[in-house]
């Protein structure tokens, strides 16, 4: 009797209707009605979703479950190393390998001789405060973006802090060049794609080195893309601003070579240690990168 | 009857509030000992970092010399090598658990320039199964971010040993084993080996 109520009531009746004709199209829809929005935007954003769920998500059940790269957690005793390590054989998924390695050693090769000299020479040509200076305007670029992310994770708390951080830092930062709010204790964490995959249970997929950009995955590349598309400061494929070229491609190139230089200022002593240290350096940056990509989609 | 089963039930229930409170006690008691084994560690570490009179050799003595009390080297040995533990022969394992010691503490010693910053602070201490998880927060130097540093504890007869060293969620002995496992998988064990005993006859000189 009841299950027959319950059938028949408007909650169940409109429940199925979102499964059925597909929620992420009703929810636009009652988006579009309640605040006039302009649909074609919101077409966009439900379209690139529904892309990058589509090519990411098949690969993602297809491949070989990727194992928790922190699984020694689960050790309760010495005696267990052995039981367990019969189950873990393959704990990275990294099926093209061979291929990636090929991409590592073209970017290590292109780092050693170009690359880090670029980096050595701003760090050493460029005082520490000015080096500062830049970060901080590059790094208030990107917190839109990772705003949004955050909201999308249904992280409200960290996207206030970063929309606060981003407002406060670009009228009294001067246009993000002080880093105000972090300094007054507003802290927040930077999210991207590939953590709002990952925080709705899309697993890392295959490792990927890509060309120039160095580590990454399939989720997380996807995600890049996906960030610099609707980026306006990228690619702007939703249009903010009215036009595709809110801000000159020239422009738009500089930032983006600023910001690699910047990165691997950033990480000069750490590839350093790696080069010095490591006895596969390709191996090490994979084990290191999944296991801080996890670590950022687990807090 | 029915007050029998009740006073059994009311008998068992205070017996074990009694031993929980008392398990508790226990734990917190040890959890607090975690927490100062860290950060005495810690802060040995970070005061030797910052030392301006003390020579680099000198810091570099101190600090190999704090490190190598206080990990649990074999227990680490034995987790690096993975499943090539398994493949390997005894002789193999005794040398590389040897190795493993001298290539650790003369790695991460001498990089105390790292280690130099304003503050180190453990915030918790966790139980995790049979360890202990401290996570704490190191303040460089140049810098306002605290990095997140956690320590892995063990209790071994009675001692304290660290196990790992996770920084911002990159655990020092899970990348290693990575890395370990990759080079022999390439290379073999033994070549392997001899790579290690190479480099650490390269860090040990390099010191003096």
């Amino acid at each position: 009797m009841r299950i027959g109520l319950f059938l028949k009531s408007r909650i169940f009746i409109r429940a199925s209707c979102f499964v059925v004709r597909g929620s992420w199209f009703k929810i636009t829809e009652a988006r579009c009605a309640m605040h006039g929005a302009r649909k074609d935007t919101e077409f966009c954003v439900t379209t690139i979703f529904a892309i990058i769920l589509l090519t990411i998500s098949p690969s993602q059940l297809l491949a070989k479950e990727v194992k928790s790269a922190m699984y020694y957690q689960r050790f309760e005793s010495e005696e267990e190393f052995e039981s367990y390590e019969s189950d873990n054989e393959q704990e990275i998924h990294d099926p093209y390998e061979k291929f990636n390695r090929k991409i590592y050693s073209f970017n290590d090769a292109f780092d050693r001789y170009f690359f880090e000299h670029v980096a050595k020479a701003y760090r050493h040509g460029i005082p520490q405060p000015a080096r500062k200076i830049i970060r901080n305007f590059l790094n208030n670029l990107s917190l839109p973006v990772s705003a949004v992310n955050s909201i999308l994770q249904g992280k409200i708390d960290n996207s206030l802090a970063t929309f606060s951080n981003f407002i406060i830092n670009t009228t009294i930062g001067l246009g993000g060049m002080f880093d105000i709010a972090v300094q007054k204790g507003i802290f927040y964490k930077h999210e991207d794609f590939g953590q709002t995959l990952g925080h709705y249970g899309v697993g890392s997929g295959a490792y990927l080195v890509v060309p120039f950009l160095g580590p990454s995955s399939s989720r997380d590349f996807g995600g890049w893309l996906t960030d610099r598309g609707v980026d306006p400061l990228g690619f702007n494929l939703l249009e903010i601003g009215g036009k595709t070229d809110l801000v000159e491609s020239n422009y738009r190139i500089a930032l983006a070579l600023m910001s690699g230089i910047d990165k691997r200022e950033s990480l000069l002593d750490i590839v350093d240690d790696v080069r010095k240290d490591s006895f596969d350096p390709y191996a090490t940056i994979r084990s290191a990168y999944l296991q801080k990509r996890e670590n950022e989609i687990k807090n | 009857m029915k007050l029998k089963i009740n006073m059994k039930k009311i008998l068992v229930a205070f017996l074990i509030a009694i031993f929980s409170s008392q398990a508790m006690a226990q734990e917190v008691s040890k959890a607090k000992e975690v927490d100062e084994f860290v950060e005495i560690i810690g802060n040995k570490i970070v005061k030797v970092a910052g030392e301006k009179a003390t020579s680099d050799a000198k810091k570099r003595e101190k600090i190999i010399a704090i490190i190598d009390g206080v990990i649990d080297a074999n227990w680490i040995a034995r987790f690096v090598l993975g499943k090539n533990y398994k493949t390997a022969n005894d002789e193999q394992r005794q040398r590389f658990t040897a190795l493993y010691r001298d290539f650790m503490i003369n790695t991460y010693g001498p990089k105390f320039k790292n280690y130099d910053g304003k503050k180190f602070t453990v915030n918790e201490v966790k139980q995790q199964g049979s360890f202990y998880v401290a996570k704490a927060e190191f303040l460089p130097r140049e810098s306002n971010v605290p990095i997140s540093v956690d320590f892995r504890v063990k209790e071994k007869n009675g001692k304290l040993l660290i196990l790992d060293f996770i920084a911002e969620g990159i655990s020092l002995i899970e990348t290693q084993r990575s890395e370990f496992n990759s080079a022999i998988a390439q290379n073999g064990m033994d070549k392997f080996l001899d790579d290690l005993a190479e480099r650490v006859k390269k860090l040990k000189s390099s010191g003096k």
